[in-house]
């Protein structure tokens, strides 16, 4: 036993649990359950309900286990004649004005009060006046009810608001008996982890609005599955009643999500019952989106044999033209499953590489640890580079906080604009717009420097000799260093030069550093290790390395480096690329360059998208194959931490499964694997790819298996200078809004009070010179697009750029950058 | 009779620093910067000063318990003085504010405290100016400030205004109040002296208590030992209130019969009545029947005979009142008081007042006496701070000694509703 652990004795057992550990948790360990309504391990010790008092041996009283730490040689019992006296008190005292409206409450079958009456309670009430009355539903936001009347004042939610969120949004309001859970001047309880006090409230008070009244829980079909929003991949549980989602929760997987998942999470999944679902097969006559007047598929075709159709065409293009005519833009948002099969079909079924997922540069790999988000907590440092996990990550905004503010984590930004983290930062280091490339090289450089390397000279980005001074020492002095950087974030090569800063950092005497790639979709680190990508197999091995190519994957698998998407789309535009095949990806609207790349598709021979909702990529498409999509679909997706977990089905589908289709395509293409069920193709996977051999279904169980680490490419190049805009323009930086309206958020979303309308922010020194003021209406223009847009002007970036953060697909901000990605230079005019 | 809080508290502008200082104000800064501030605790231990907010915790042991070597250290002067029938402290803030002043310089000099805050209640409005102008002539004079008289010591005193709850007159709900947080009870540990105002070790007094430090610095420790009894020193103020002929503030050496307090500063019983019960320390402590009266008016003696001597408020009750009445006005008191944090002061407190009130009504029946005495056992010490306990003391207490009160009212039952 270390001098970290304490040894005591409940009812009897002994127990050793660490220093600090609270006795209500202690007492877990020896499968001893002390009732509580207002402890939540996570949120930490209220005392407010009273309810978990036990008698500790030489206490004169009873003590509060929840607040009570382990002390060495405590003798505790949890069931002696004065304790059980005392829990039904407590309880007597919970229930004199709790309302016995069990029947029809949320909560009812689920619901610890209820629970905690039944084992300790008493069975009948001394209660002979008339019990108090409340509002029985108040709306706190749009999405949360609260029933006042069923309210036990434990605090957990406020506590939650003040220790997790850190916000205070929820307070106690009043006193005493009159105490209430409420809002500062009822104002809406409206931020991005609202819906956790619907989990942590242990009575049906906190209610979730949508699902309230809408079915029994014990008539729920509860499946353990993930988040499908952004790339921390949160579990949740999926409650079904006759197919159809009623509700989603939480789902505490400490490695992952801490116990959290953010609003998007809860009340985001409402698409899988969207009416754009795309739930047959159809062939359109080009450009109209209708059902072409002379099908080849039979109305009610099944996916399957469209699949297959489509599958011959692509055989047929590919032999007629080449494998460079043909091309695979896939998505990071789809299953390993998906993605290891549909490279496989176009690498081995069609000869070709041009496969790619992403608008924005990046290889896979890192070359120091790839952390896993738990690793923030025992970082002494945090740096963040072009992240904004706030808007981008919520989840891992939440860990954040949480080692910033409980544990001894110092949090230090490099970022391009300001962002809600900056709070609680030691040192927000802020450079231009586009000069992400020169401050990564400069931290670089500095490092070098301090450990007496050759250092290049370097261009401006924007930030102070004595700022960039700082900052290396903070990162040179870290002891151990978590870097998140964004990769979606980061323009041209500067991904790059995070690489080499890393290797930097590593080179730093006894540093543990390791990094996390941050981009804000769900697989994307998945996506990258399947190899959807034109130059890397799965497992991040390089084209050059050709044995290791033919050793796994044959004497025909093709080496030449493909074609990345937004070639692709030129090459379309050019008549190139004759047929391209687009999974869940809506090039039309996600993609730089507008108009140009629906012209571009508009010219492809063959266009096939394989997609759960209607977009205007698929509208374009000569043929459509539907995709299940989350809620649906089964597989495994790898989180930003590198952490692969099980995606699980939900809801029954009439079609085939994504992975069901792409198999069918590549038996037609001549692969002779029947994959039986999907994880058959995990298990392909964990054969074929490096980092994955551990992964199975078995070892991802329920909370998810670390991935190994793949192969990381070495990098070379260095930065460019920022390119310099024409006569006033200002470089645009497309910011992340967690709530965009999109196709999976759309107008009839839960979530719908969230939206914006377009704004963009500037700096006062520009704002100054365009005479822009605040609340201004402005045009932004560029590539033949105009955005309007309101202007705030609140110095978010330096002068010389605009932050105009991604609201909504109709705002059609990537069409203001060219379609080859590069530049981003905007003209604004005050209309 | 010793008086050393109350001595001169009638002199002309004695809130002055002037008239203060012609009355000796201010001497005790000199003798102690003379010493270590050791010293100065060793000196407040050795006097037997014990804390005049209600739970007579020895003072220099609190100041000596501060965390080591953790800086900066904060002061908080409790002037909350919300214990029903306490008026002692408002009596010192309004005549007497340079005393507290300089029993604050001492007590931050020998807690090596840069900052010191008076936490007063709300309605002490009033009082705060006097207080605010009391500061500013001390800071004028150098008593406050930079380098006090040379001494190389720093000290600011700030005060401020309550929003008007009892329970903030508890040490860690005041912490939590003069942060402009929600005036509720904080987890201890950590206890204040670790963690308080801030997070930082903060000592926290009664002004009473504050006040009573000059005196100890300038005639000694031994001189205030001598006074009362083994094991309550020194003198205290008492707010006698109820039904006697001259209510107000006495101040006793500790050890005093209460009958003395009661027939002689007092003058007696109004009207000619007879005692027929008597809170001793302030509305949370149980009261006591008149046959008690000869208890002697220090710690051990009360506490002895069932009571507690608390923040030294003497309520006194006469034999024209039922004791059920004062009960529920009691009752009614804590129950608006419940800051709703526990549940079972939270909703006991008021369904003590329900039932209470249901008998005053004579609707009651015989066996809401055993209910309310069960309801008040699962209240007791089971919250997080004592304001349940203080509920339930006027209603264990009364049921115990004044149980025929009660009878009466279940006689009046009406035939039918029984």
């Amino acid at each position: 036993m270390s001098d970290n652990e304490v040894t005591l004795t409940i009812d009897g057992k002994s127990v050793t649990v660490p220093k600090g550990t609270k006795l209500v948790d202690a007492a877990k360990r020896v499968d001893v359950e002390i009732p509580v309504f207002c402890y939540h391990e996570k949120i930490g010790a209220l005392g407010c309900c009273r309810m978990c008092l036990v008698e500790v041996e030489k206490m004169p009283k009873l003590m509060t286990a929840c607040t009570m730490d382990v002390m060495p040689d405590m003798v505790v019992k949890t069931t002696t004649e004065k304790v059980e006296k005392a829990q039904k008190g407590v309880l007597e005292f919970t229930l004199l004005n709790h309302p016995l409206d069990c029947p029809v409450c949320d909560k009812g079958g689920e619901c610890p009060l209820q629970d905690n009456v039944f084992k300790h309670g008493s069975p009948d009430t001394r209660m002979e006046f008339h019990r108090h009355n409340n509002a029985k539903a108040t709306a706190l936001s749009p999405v949360i009810t609260i029933d006042r009347e069923r309210c036990i004042a434990c605090q957990r939610c406020t506590a939650y608001s003040e220790r997790i969120e850190q916000d205070r949004g929820l307070v106690m309001l009043n006193r005493g008996f009159h105490n209430e859970v409420g809002t500062f001047n009822n104002e809406p309880y409206d931020n991005r982890f609202s819906g956790n006090v619907i989990d942590i409230c242990p009575v049906g008070a906190l209610t979730n609005t949508d699902f309230r009244f809408k079915a029994r829980t014990w008539d729920l079909t509860n499946v353990e599955t993930l988040c499908a929003h952004c790339g921390c991949n949160c579990n949740i549980t999926m409650g079904t009643r006759l197919n159809e989602l009623m509700r989603v929760e939480a789902r505490p997987n400490d490695a992952v999500d801490d116990g959290w998942i953010c609003d998007k999470a809860r009340w985001g999944h409402q698409f899988v019952h969207s009416e754009n679902k795309i739930s047959i097969a159809r062939e359109n006559s080009v450009g109209d989106g209708k059902p072409t007047s002379f099908p080849v598929l039979p109305h009610d075709c099944a996916g399957e044999d469209a699949a297959g159709k489509a599958a011959e065409a692509f055989k047929k293009i590919a032999e007629e033209h080449g494998p460079q005519s043909v091309g695979f833009i896939g998505s990071p948002y789809a299953t390993n499953e998906e993605n290891y099969l549909y490279q496989k079909l176009f690498r081995l079924g069609l000869g070709s590489n041009n496969i790619d997922h992403k608008v924005y540069q990046d290889t896979p790999g890192l070359p120091v640890s790839h952390y896993d988000v738990e690793q923030i907590e025992t970082s002494n440092v945090v740096l963040l580079i072009a992240s904004d996990p706030t808007e981008e990550l919520p989840i891992l905004d939440l860990r954040i906080k949480k080692a910033v503010t409980h544990g001894g984590t110092r949090l230090v930004s490099l970022n391009d604009q300001t962002i809600a983290l900056d709070k609680y930062s030691t040192q927000s280091v802020q450079y231009k717009v586009g000069g992400e490339a020169l401050a990564i090289d400069a931290l670089t450089n500095g490092l070098a420097r301090e450990l007496g390397e050759s250092a290049s000279a370097q261009g401006d980005s924007g930030i102070s000799a004595d700022d960039m001074k700082s900052l290396v020492e903070t990162v040179r002095s870290s002891m151990k260093i978590c870097v998140v950087y964004n990769p979606s974030a980061l323009s041209g090569e500067a991904v790059s030069g995070v690489k080499r800063l890393l290797k930097m950092i590593a080179k730093v005497p006894t540093m543990e550093c390791g990094a996390i790639p941050a981009a804000p979709m769900t697989n994307a680190v998945g996506a990258m290790d399947m190899g959807l990508l034109p130059d890397f197999y799965p497992g991040g091995v390089p084209m050059s390395d050709e044995e290791e190519i033919k050793k796994q994957w044959g004497e025909n698998a093709p080496t030449a480096t493909g074609l990345s998407a937004l070639e692709m789309i030129a090459r379309a535009e050019k008549g190139e690329l004759k047929a391209l095949l687009v999974h869940r990806s809506n090039p039309v609207m996600d993609f730089p360059g507008g108009a140009q790349v629906t012209e571009a598709l508009k010219k492809l021979d063959l266009l096939v998208v394989h997609d759960m909702l209607e977009t205007e990529t698929a509208k374009l498409a000569n043929l459509v194959l539907p995709s299940n999509g989350p809620g649906y679909d089964e597989g495994t997706t790898t989180n930003i931490g590198g952490r692969v977990q099980a995606r699980r089905k939900a809801l029954q589908a009439d079609q085939a499964p994504d992975w069901k289709i792409i198999s069918l395509m590549l038996n037609v293409l001549g692969d002779e694997t029947d994959y039986g069920k999907v994880s058959d193709v995990t298990e392909e996977i964990a054969r074929k790819v490096s980092g994955y051999q551990q992964i199975s279904r078995r070892s991802v169980g329920k909370t998810g298996c670390n991935r190994d680490s793949v192969i990381s490419a070495d990098e070379q190049a260095s930065a460019k200078p920022v390119q310099a805009g024409t006569n006033g323009s200002l470089r645009l930086r497309i910011a992340t809004f967690l709530f965009a309206e999109d196709k999976v958020l759309d107008a009839s979303s839960k979530l719908a009070h969230h939206f914006q309308s377009s704004t963009a922010h500037f700096n006062e020194e520009d704002a100054g010179r365009l005479g822009i003021q605040d609340g201004n209406t402005v045009l932004l223009s560029a590539e033949n697009v105009n955005l309007e847009a309101t202007a705030k002007v609140d110095n978010r970036c330096q002068p010389g750029g605009v932050v105009v953060p991604r609201v909504s697909d109709g705002q059609r901000v990537n069409g203001l950058i060219s379609a080859d990605g590069n530049t981003a230079w905007v003209e604004v005019r005050k209309v | 009779m010793t008086q050393i809080l109350f001595k001169n508290i009638n002199a002309k502008d004695l809130h002055t620093l002037k008239v203060y200082e012609e009355q000796g104000g201010y001497q005790s800064l000199k003798k102690a910067f003379a010493r270590k501030p050791e010293e100065i605790i060793e000196m407040v231990k050795a006097s037997g000063l014990r804390g005049r907010g209600g739970a007579g915790f020895p003072a220099g042991l609190k100041w000596s318990f501060l965390a080591k070597n953790v800086f900066p250290r904060y002061l908080c002067c409790n002037a909350d003085e919300s214990e029903p029938g306490t008026c002692k402290d408002r009596e010192l803030l309004l005549k007497n504010p340079h005393m507290l002043i300089e029993g604050m310089i001492l007590c931050s000099y020998a807690c090596q405290i840069e900052t010191g805050y008076i936490y007063m209640r709300g309605e002490f409005h009033d009082l705060s100016f006097i207080m605010d102008k009391a500061l500013e002539e001390a800071h004028a004079k150098g008593y406050l400030g930079k380098n006090i008289l040379g001494s190389g010591f720093n000290l600011d005193i700030h005060t401020h205004l309550g929003a008007g709850a009892y329970i903030c007159g508890e040490e860690s709900a005041l912490l939590n109040s003069l942060e402009g947080g929600r005036g509720e009870p904080r987890m201890k540990p950590p206890f204040p002296a670790v963690e308080g105002l801030y997070a930082k070790p903060t000592v926290i007094n009664n002004v009473e208590t504050l006040c009573v430090v000059p005196y100890i610095v300038n005639e000694g420790a031994e001189k205030y030992a001598a006074l009362g009894t083994e094991k309550s020193k020194g003198t205290k103020l008492v707010s006698v209130s109820g039904h006697v002929k001259k209510p107000g503030n006495y101040e006793v050496v500790l050890g005093t019969p209460t009958r003395e307090i009661i027939y002689d500063l007092a003058g007696g019983i109004r009207d000619g009545n007879k005692l027929k019960a008597f809170i001793p320390g302030g509305s949370s402590t149980p009261m006591l029947p008149a046959d008690k009266v000869d208890v002697g008016y220090d710690y051990e003696a009360i506490a002895e005979a069932g009571s507690m001597l608390g923040s030294g408020a003497l309520i006194v009750i006469d034999d024209s009142v039922n004791i059920v009445e004062t009960t529920l006005r009691l009752i009614s008191f804590y129950m608006h008081e419940s800051c709703g944090k526990c549940t079972p002061c939270r909703e006991g407190t008021r369904w003590l007042y329900q039932i209470v009130e249901r008998i005053m009504q004579n609707k009651g029946q015989l066996e809401y006496i055993d209910k309310l005495e069960d309801i008040c056992g699962n209240m007791a010490m089971k919250t997080f701070c004592p304001l349940a306990d203080a509920c339930v003391s006027p209603v264990v207490s009364s049921i115990k000694h004044f149980r025929s009160d009660y009878e009466e009212y279940f006689k009046k039952i009406p035939v039918s509703s029984v």
